[in-house]
C-alpha cells in the first residue's frame, strides 16, 4: 500500500518512520522525500494489509503524522493503450502483464510507483498522478 | 523452389468470395485446424488466411498535396503542427516522415503523431516559407488545416511489416534507452518484436502469393504492396515491405504516432495481409507457429550496427511471448514492443471484410525479390579514431604512491588524471585532481585508499563519438585506453578531444 506521510513542524524532527520500522520490523520502502526544517511529505510504500495495515497507519497518526492514502498507484488510459507490451519487460516489480487475450492488465499491490513504465510507453497511456 | 500442383487459382478464390462461400480463416485458426486434421486437410479446405501485425514502423510517411493558395506559393519549407515536412518536391507536395521531430516539442511529438492527429480529423497548423517567383509570388503561409482539406493525403511507407526482427538485451550496467524500448541493465530485460505466427511475410514464407500490387488491410483501410521494402534481406528470412494506401480512409486506432523515450517519435502501423493457400507448400507455412520462427538475442549495449550487435542467445517467439527468457543462469522478463492483441484483431478485421465480399484477393504482378544483398555503408574517408587524438606519454601512479606525491604530479605535469597501475603492469585505478582534493580534507594518505577501482576505459580503435558519448554518460572528463590485456596505452580526455575538433570535421 502506497501512503503519503505529511510531517507538521512540530513532528518533523522526530524519527517516526524509523521507530514505526523497528517496532514493526516490516521494510517501508520511501519512494518520495521532501523534508526540511519546517515540514515534511514522504511518500512510502507499506508492505501490508488489511488490518495490519490500518494498526500501522494509526501508529502514524498517533505520532502526529497526516496519512494520505493513495486510491491507486497508476492510471492506464485504455483508449490510448494499444497493449504492446513496452511497459512489461522493464518494470521492476512485475506489477505489469498480459491478461488471457493480450490485453495489459497492472497489480496495483505489486506496484512502487517507480514510473519506470510511464516513460516506457509509447503511446503515453500511462500517469502516475 | 519445387513448382507445387496448384490446389486454387486466386480467380476461383475471388469467385468463391463473392457467392459468399469462400473458407476464411485467421492464422491462428489455421493453426488449429493444422495440428488437428492435419496439413493437407487444411490445405483442401482452406481458401484464404488472414494474417496481421501492429508495431513501430519508422520507415513510414504520408505524401501530401496541399493545393494551391491565392496568391500561390511555391512552398521550400513547410512545417505541420511544428514538425518539418520534406519539400524537395514540387510547389505544394511534400513528404512528412514519421521520425521527423518537432521543433517545439522534441521527442514529444513528430511526424508519427501529425499523422494519428491527420486521420484523426484534427487541426492541424501549416507553415510555409518561400523565396517568391514570378509564377509563385507568395512568400509565407500560416494558416490551419483538416485531413478533408489535402487533395492527396497517401500513406507510402518504404519499410514496413519486417517478417521477423531479432530480440535485444543489455549487457552493460547502465538502463540503455533504444529504439527497443527500455532496457534495463546487466541483461534485465527482454524487447522484441513482430507478431510471430500472426505475421503476415511469415506466413508466405518463401513468398509465392505477396508480391507488388498485392491488396492488404493498411492502417484501418485498404492498401497495396508496392514492391519490396527497403532493407529486404529474404535469404535469412528478414524480407520487408513498401507499402501505400489513401490515409483519408484510414483510422487511428490502427495508426497511432509513438514516442520512445529518449530515443524519438516513430508510427504504429496496423498491416494485414490475405494468404491464398494456392499450393501445400503455402499452407504449411501458413500454419507456422510461434515456436517454429526464431530469431536471436542481441545486445544492444554494444554501440555497433545490427548485424554486429553480439548474438547472447537463439529464441522462439513461443518462448519470448511466454514472459520469461533463461540469460546464463538468469531468468529475464521479456515482453513485446508491437501489440499481438491488435495483431490479432486485425487479422480479424480482414477475415470479416472477405467473408462480408468486400475485400477482393489481387494477383501480383511481380513477385518479391527471393535474393537481395543488404550491405553495410564503408565509411572510406578516414575518421577520428582514439588512437588519432589520445596522449600516449601517460604519467602514472602506483596504488601505494602517497596523497601528496600524486598531487605533485598532477600539478607539476598540470593534468587531471592519473591512471593507477598494479605491480603486473595492468590498470588497477584511477585518480582524479578531485579525488586528491578530498583525499587531503579528509585526511586519507595513500592512493588505494581513495582511487576509483572501476576505470571505465577506451580502446584505440573506438569511434570519438562513442567515446564522447560515454564520458558524458559517465559524467567523466578521461579514459585511460587500455589493450586486452589491460595495459594502459594512453588516455583522452574531453580536453584532448575538443582541442582535436576545433575547426574541424570529424574525418581527417
Amino acid at each position: 500500500m502506497r501512503v503519503r506521510l505529511i510531517y507538521s513542524p512540530h513532528v518533523v524532527e522526530k524519527p517516526v518512520l524509523a521507530e514505526i520500522i523497528l517496532k514493526t520490523g516490516l521494510p517501508i520502502n520511501i519512494l518520495e522525500a521532501k523534508v526540511n526544517a519546517q515540514k515534511g511529505e514522504l511518500v512510502v510504500s507499506i508492505p501490508s494489509s488489511g488490518k495490519k495495515l490500518e494498526e500501522i497507519l494509526t501508529m502514524f497518526r498517533e505520532a502526529g503524522v497526516q496519512v494520505q492514502k493513495f486510491m491507486r498507484a497508476l492510471q492506464i488510459d485504455y483508449e490510448r493503450c494499444i497493449s504492446c507490451g513496452a511497459c512489461i519487460s522493464p518494470c521492476p516489480t512485475q506489477a505489469l502483464r498480459f491478461g488471457s487475450d493480450w490485453t495489459l492488465e497492472f497489480d496495483e499491490e505489486k506496484c512502487i510507483a517507480c514510473k519506470t513504465c510511464v516513460n516506457a510507453c509509447p503511446v503515453k497511456a500511462i500517469t502516475l498522478p | 523452389m519445387k513448382v507445387q500442383r496448384e490446389m486454387r487459382s486466386i480467380e476461383e478464390i475471388n469467385e468463391k468470395i463473392k457467392r459468399g462461400d469462400a473458407v476464411v480463416l485467421t492464422a491462428e485458426e489455421m493453426i488449429e485446424l493444422a495440428e488437428s486434421s492435419g496439413i493437407e486437410v487444411a490445405a483442401k479446405e482452406v481458401d484464404v488466411v488472414t494474417t496481421g501485425t501492429f508495431g513501430a514502423m519508422c520507415s513510414s510517411g504520408v505524401f501530401l498535396n496541399f493545393g494551391h493558395s491565392d496568391p500561390p506559393i511555391k512552398m521550400t519549407k513547410c512545417w505541420l503542427n511544428d514538425v518539418p515536412v520534406y519539400k524537395g518536391l514540387a510547389a505544394v507536395d511534400g513528404y512528412l516522415g514519421a521520425t521527423a521531430l518537432s521543433e517545439t516539442r522534441g521527442f514529444e511529438y513528430g511526424g508519427g503523431h501529425v499523422i494519428e492527429d491527420l486521420v484523426s480529423g484534427k487541426e492541424i497548423e501549416l507553415r510555409a516559407e518561400s523565396y517568391g517567383t514570378d509564377c509563385y509570388p507568395r512568400r509565407h503561409i500560416e494558416t490551419v488545416i483538416t485531413i478533408d482539406d489535402l487533395n492527396q493525403a497517401i500513406l507510402v511507407n518504404p519499410r514496413n511489416c519486417y517478417q521477423r526482427y531479432d530480440a535485444a538485451t543489455n549487457s552493460t550496467d547502465r538502463v540503455i534507452y533504444t529504439y527497443m524500448g527500455t532496457l534495463l541493465p546487466n541483461y534485465g530485460n527482454v524487447t522484441f518484436s513482430g507478431a510471430g505466427q500472426l505475421n503476415p511475410l511469415c506466413k508466405d514464407w518463401n513468398y509465392e502469393t505477396i508480391g507488388i500490387g498485392t491488396r492488404i488491410f493498411l492502417g484501418g483501410g485498404i492498401g497495396y504492396i508496392i514492391g519490396e521494402g527497403t532493407q529486404h534481406s529474404p535469404q535469412g528470412g528478414f524480407g520487408t515491405l513498401m507499402v501505400r494506401g489513401d490515409l483519408k480512409q484510414m483510422s487511428s486506432r490502427y495508426l497511432r504516432g509513438a514516442s520512445f523515450y529518449r530515443y524519438g517519435v516513430t508510427l504504429y502501423v496496423g498491416v494485414g495481409i490475405p494468404i491464398p493457400i494456392i499450393n501445400e507448400r503455402v499452407a504449411s507455412t501458413a500454419a507456422l507457429r510461434d515456436d517454429q520462427i526464431s530469431v536471436n538475442i542481441r545486445d544492444y549495449g554494444i554501440p555497433s550496427r545490427p548485424d554486429r550487435r553480439p548474438i547472447v542467445k537463439r529464441v522462439t517467439y513461443a518462448e519470448l511471448r511466454k514472459g520469461k527468457v533463461t540469460i546464463g543462469d538468469k531468468e529475464v522478463p521479456s515482453s513485446s514492443l508491437s501489440s499481438y492483441k491488435m495483431a490479432r484483431e486485425i487479422s480479424e478485421v480482414l477475415k470479416k471484410w472477405i467473408l462480408e465480399g468486400i475485400f477482393f484477393l489481387t494477383k501480383p504482378v511481380e513477385p518479391l525479390p527471393r535474393k537481395r544483398e543488404f550491405k553495410p555503408l564503408q565509411i572510406r574517408r578516414k575518421e577520428l579514431r582514439v588512437r588519432d587524438v589520445m596522449r600516449k606519454e601517460v604519467i602514472t601512479a602506483n596504488p601505494y604512491d602517497g596523497v601528496k606525491e600524486a598531487a605533485r604530479k598532477l600539478v607539476a605535469r598540470g593534468i587531471d588524471h592519473l591512471p593507477v597501475i598494479g605491480p603486473d603492469g595492468k590498470l588497477v585505478g584511477i585518480v582524479t585532481s578531485w579525488d586528491l582534493a578530498r583525499a587531503i580534507a579528509n585526511g586519507k594518505e595513500m592512493l588505494s585508499d581513495i582511487m576509483t577501482r572501476r576505470v571505465i576505459t577506451a580502446r584505440e580503435e573506438e569511434s570519438i563519438d562513442v567515446v564522447a558519448r560515454r564520458m558524458a554518460q559517465h559524467n567523466i572528463s578521461g579514459l585511460p585506453v587500455v589493450d586486452d590485456a589491460h595495459h594502459v596505452l594512453g588516455i583522452i580526455t574531453t580536453d584532448d578531444i575538443s582541442r582535436k575538433l576545433v575547426g574541424r570535421r570529424l574525418t581527417i
